[in-house]
C-alpha cells in the first residue's frame, strides 16, 4: 500500500515537473512567434520604405536634372531616335 | 482538574470551535458570493488581466504607374500620445520642448485632463527618439502609417492625398480608397503573469492590406508634361494650366497635370482651392478649338463637302443682333481653310446652315456636356445648352467655342474620336476598371478627312504651326476664348489660350489637349499653348520608341543595323574592309572610326550623320573615301 503511494507521488511530481516545462516551453514559442512577427512586420515597412526611397531617387525630374547638370547629357534630335 | 477548571477549558474550546465555525461559516458565505454572486464580474476581470486585445494596423495599397514604378506609398512612423493624467504636470515644459509644441498649448491638453490624446501626429522618427528618450511617465509612442507620394507636385492633382486617418481625402486616394484602404485586424492575446503574450492567439478580425492600383499613367510621361506645362505656363506670365494627354486607341490617360500644383505629401500647406484637379473639375470655354467638330457636323449632315466653299465676309459678319469678327478677314474659303485659318465667320455660316440640332448631336456624340466617367471625384460635365434653347445667336457663337465650356479632359475626350476614325472611347486612369466599350459616333470617313484638315491646320499656312515637333507630323487646332466675367459677359483683357491635336497626324499614338489661363505675353493658342503640345510630344514620342518621319530608315537599313547590332553595337566591329555604319553618329565618333579603318573622310553639314556613302557594309579598300551628309 505504501508502495503504491510512493509510486502515485512521484508520478504526480513527475507529471507537475513536465507541465512546468512544457509551460516554459509554450512560453519560449510564443516568444518566438511574436520576435517573428515583429521581424516579418519590420522587414515588410523597411521594403516600403525602401521602395519609396527608390522612387524619389529615380523620379524621372531628378534624373533629367542629373543627366543635364552631371553627364552633359540633351534631349536626342530626332534623327537620333530609331526604332530597332 | 476540578470541575470548574474543566467547564473553563470546555468553555475555551466551545470558544475556540465557535469562531473557527463563524470563520468558517465566513469563508462560506464569502466563497458562495464570489463563486455564485460575483462570479461572472469576477470572471470578466480575471479575462480581462490575461486577455489582450492587440490592434493590428493594415496597410493602405500602394499606387503604380503603367510601367510598376511606385507613385504613391505608406510607411509606418512614429506619433506621440500620452495618458493625460499620468503625464506629471512639472515635465511639460520639457515634453513641449522636445515636440516643438507651445508650452502653454501643450498645458491645456494635459493638465486637468484625463485619458488618451494624441500630442503630435506623424512626426519625424528622430523627434520622436528625442521625446521618448526624456522617459517622461504616461507618454508614448505610436506606430500610424503615413502616405507619400514620391513624384509629389507632379501627381498632387492627379493622385490627391490622404488624411491623417488613413482615408483619401482628394483624387485617387480618394476615389480608390474603398479598394486601397485596409482592414484593421484585432487580435485577442492570452498573457501570463509577467504580461507576455502565450501562444494560441486567436483573430477576432483579420487585417486585411489594402490593394495595390495600377494606373495608365506612365510616370515619365507626366512628369515631361508637367514639366513642360510648367515651363510654357511660367514663359507666358500665365494664371495656370492644364495639360492632358491620351492614347487615342484604348483612352487611357498617360498624363494629367496642373499647374499651379501642390504637394500632396504637405497638403495642409495649401488652401483647399489648390487641391482642385482642374483638369477634370474646371469648364472653360474652348475656343476655335472646337470647330473641326462643327466642320464634321456640316460634312456629316451631306450638305457640305470638303470642297465647299463659304464665303467669310471679309471678317464681319451680323447675326440678329450679334456681330461676329474674325482676326484675319478672309474672303472665300473652303472647309479646310476655315479650319486653317480658323474663321469664325465660316464655322458660324456652316452651323447655321445646318441647324441646332445637328450640332448639338455632333457636340453630344463626342462627349461634350456630359461628364466622362473617368472616376475622379468633383469631375464637372462641361456646359452644353439643350438644342432647344439655342437661337440663332447661339448656333453661329457655340460653332466656334463660345457660350459653350468643356473640361481639358472633355476636350481630349473628344479629340479622340478624330483620331480614333470616329470611334469614342471613354477616358481611363485605373488598370482592371470596367469601362464602358469603344462606340461609333463619327462616320470613318468624316473623322479621316477633318483629320486630315487638321493636319493643315497645323502645318505653316495654319494657326498651328508651332505645335509641330521635327519629324512627326501633327493634326491640331488651336483654340481664344475670352474668358467669362460671372456676370453674363466677357471679362476685358482675360483670355483662355487652347491647342488640342493628335501626333502623328497619320496614325495618332497621341491625343494632347493644353490649355494655358489668362496669359500675358500673347493670348492665342498657337502662340501659347501650342509650343507647350511640341514640347510634350517630342519628348514623349521617342520614349515610346517611335522615330521621327523624317530619319525613319529603310527596311534595308533595319537588316543593316540588326547585323551590326549582331555584331558590336558601335559599328566598329564591322568585317575589315567594309564601311562601318555611321548613321546618328556625331562628327568626331565618324572621325575617329574612320580613322582607323584608313579612310578619308568628306563631311557636308554639322550635327549628325543622316546619310552614308558608300552603304553600310560595302567592301572599300584602306585609304578610300566616306562621304557623310551630317543634319542638326
Amino acid at each position: 500500500m505504501m508502495r503504491l503511494w510512493i509510486v502515485s507521488g512521484l508520478m504526480m511530481a513527475a507529471l507537475a515537473t513536465a507541465q512546468v516545462w512544457l509551460a516554459h516551453g509554450r512560453y519560449a514559442i510564443a516568444h518566438k512567434t511574436t520576435l517573428a512577427r515583429h521581424h516579418v512586420e519590420n522587414t515588410q515597412a523597411e521594403i516600403n520604405r525602401l521602395g519609396l526611397e527608390l522612387a524619389s531617387l529615380t523620379r524621372p525630374e531628378r534624373l533629367r536634372e542629373l543627366a543635364k547638370q552631371r553627364l552633359n547629357m540633351a534631349p536626342p534630335l530626332p534623327m537620333q531616335v530609331w526604332r530597332p | 482538574m476540578s470541575g470548574s477548571k474543566e467547564i473553563y477549558v470546555r468553555r475555551r474550546l466551545e470558544v475556540i470551535v465557535g469562531l473557527i465555525s463563524i470563520g468558517f461559516l465566513i469563508l462560506v458565505i464569502r466563497a458562495v458570493d464570489l463563486q455564485w454572486y460575483q462570479a461572472d464580474k469576477l470572471q470578466q476581470r480575471a479575462e480581462k488581466q490575461r486577455q489582450r486585445q492587440f490592434a493590428v494596423a493594415a496597410p493602405r495599397g500602394a499606387i503604380k504607374d503603367a510601367r510598376g514604378r511606385m507613385l504613391a506609398e505608406s510607411i509606418e512612423v512614429p506619433s506621440i500620445s500620452a495618458i493625460a493624467d499620468e503625464v506629471p504636470s512639472d515635465r511639460v515644459g520639457d515634453l513641449a520642448k522636445a515636440i516643438g509644441m507651445d508650452s502653454a498649448r501643450l498645458k491645456r491638453k494635459l493638465v486637468g485632463q484625463h485619458g488618451f490624446t494624441w500630442l503630435a501626429r506623424q512626426v519625424d522618427p528622430a523627434k520622436a527618439k528625442r521625446v521618448m528618450a526624456l522617459q517622461i511617465p504616461g507618454v508614448r509612442q505610436e506606430m500610424e502609417w503615413r502616405r507619400y507620394h514620391p513624384l509629389g507636385p507632379e501627381t498632387g492633382h492627379l493622385l490627391g492625398f490622404v488624411g491623417v486617418d488613413g482615408h483619401g481625402l482628394e483624387g485617387l486616394e480618394y476615389s480608390l480608397d474603398h479598394r486601397l484602404s485596409g482592414r484593421q485586424g484585432r487580435e485577442l492575446v492570452i498573457r501570463d503573469a509577467r504580461g507576455h503574450a502565450l501562444p494560441g492567439g486567436v483573430w477576432l478580425q483579420k487585417p486585411r492590406p489594402g490593394k495595390a492600383a495600377q494606373l495608365y499613367v506612365d510616370a515619365t510621361i507626366q512628369s515631361l508634361a508637367y514639366a513642360a506645362l510648367v515651363e510654357g505656363v511660367k514663359r507666358q506670365g500665365a494664371k495656370g494650366g492644364s495639360i492632358v494627354v491620351m492614347r487615342p486607341r484604348d483612352g487611357a490617360v498617360l498624363a494629367m497635370a496642373n499647374w499651379p500644383s501642390y504637394n500632396p505629401n504637405n497638403f495642409g500647406k495649401f488652401k483647399p482651392s489648390e487641391w482642385r484637379n482642374r483638369a477634370v473639375t474646371d469648364m472653360l470655354e474652348p475656343g476655335s478649338a472646337l470647330k473641326p467638330f462643327t466642320i464634321a457636323a456640316a460634312l456629316e449632315s451631306g450638305h457640305w463637302r470638303t470642297s465647299s466653299r463659304v464665303f467669310c465676309e471679309k471678317g464681319r459678319f451680323r447675326v440678329a443682333d450679334y456681330v461676329i469678327h474674325d482676326d484675319h478677314p478672309e474672303g472665300w474659303l473652303n472647309l479646310t481653310g476655315i479650319l486653317a485659318k480658323s474663321s469664325n465667320i465660316g464655322a458660324a455660316k456652316l452651323a447655321t446652315d445646318i441647324g441646332p440640332k445637328a450640332m448639338y448631336r455632333m457636340f453630344s456624340a463626342v462627349g461634350l456636356g456630359r461628364k466622362t466617367g473617368i472616376g475622379l471625384s468633383g469631375e464637372s460635365p462641361g456646359m452644353l445648352l439643350p438644342s432647344n434653347r439655342w437661337g440663332p445667336v447661339e448656333t453661329a457663337t457655340i460653332a466656334f467655342g463660345q457660350g459653350v465650356a468643356v473640361t481639358p479632359l472633355q476636350l481630349a475626350t473628344a479629340f479622340c474620336v478624330l483620331a480614333n476614325g470616329g470611334m469614342r472611347v471613354h477616358p481611363k486612369l485605373v488598370k482592371g476598371a470596367s469601362v464602358r466599350p469603344p462606340k461609333r459616333v463619327m462616320p470613318e470617313y468624316i473623322a479621316d478627312t477633318v483629320r486630315r484638315m487638321l493636319e493643315k491646320a497645323a502645318s505653316p499656312d495654319g494657326t498651328g504651326a508651332l505645335a509641330v515637333p521635327a519629324g512627326y507630323p501633327v493634326a491640331g487646332k488651336t483654340g481664344t476664348a475670352q474668358k467669362p466675367d460671372g456676370h453674363g459677359g466677357y471679362a476685358k483683357g482675360q483670355f483662355t489660350a487652347v491647342f488640342a491635336g493628335m501626333v502623328p497626324a497619320d496614325h495618332p499614338r497621341l491625343v494632347i489637349a493644353v490649355t494655358v489661363d489668362r496669359p500675358q505675353k500673347s493670348i492665342y493658342g498657337g502662340v501659347v499653348a501650342a509650343p507647350i503640345f511640341r514640347n510634350v510630344a517630342s519628348a514623349v514620342l521617342p520614349y515610346l520608341g517611335l522615330p521621327p518621319e523624317d530619319s525613319q530608315p529603310s527596311p534595308a537599313w533595319h537588316a543593316l543595323q540588326v547585323a551590326d547590332h549582331v555584331s558590336g553595337s558601335d559599328g566598329s566591329a564591322a568585317p575589315a574592309g567594309t564601311v562601318p555604319t555611321l548613321f546618328g553618329k556625331s562628327l568626331r565618333e565618324v572621325r575617329n572610326m574612320l580613322a582607323s579603318r584608313g579612310y578619308q573622310l568628306h563631311v557636308h553639314g554639322s550635327g549628325w550623320v543622316a546619310k552614308q556613302s558608300p552603304s553600310p557594309l560595302s567592301k572599300m579598300p584602306e585609304g578610300g573615301a566616306v562621304e557623310v551628309w551630317l543634319d542638326d
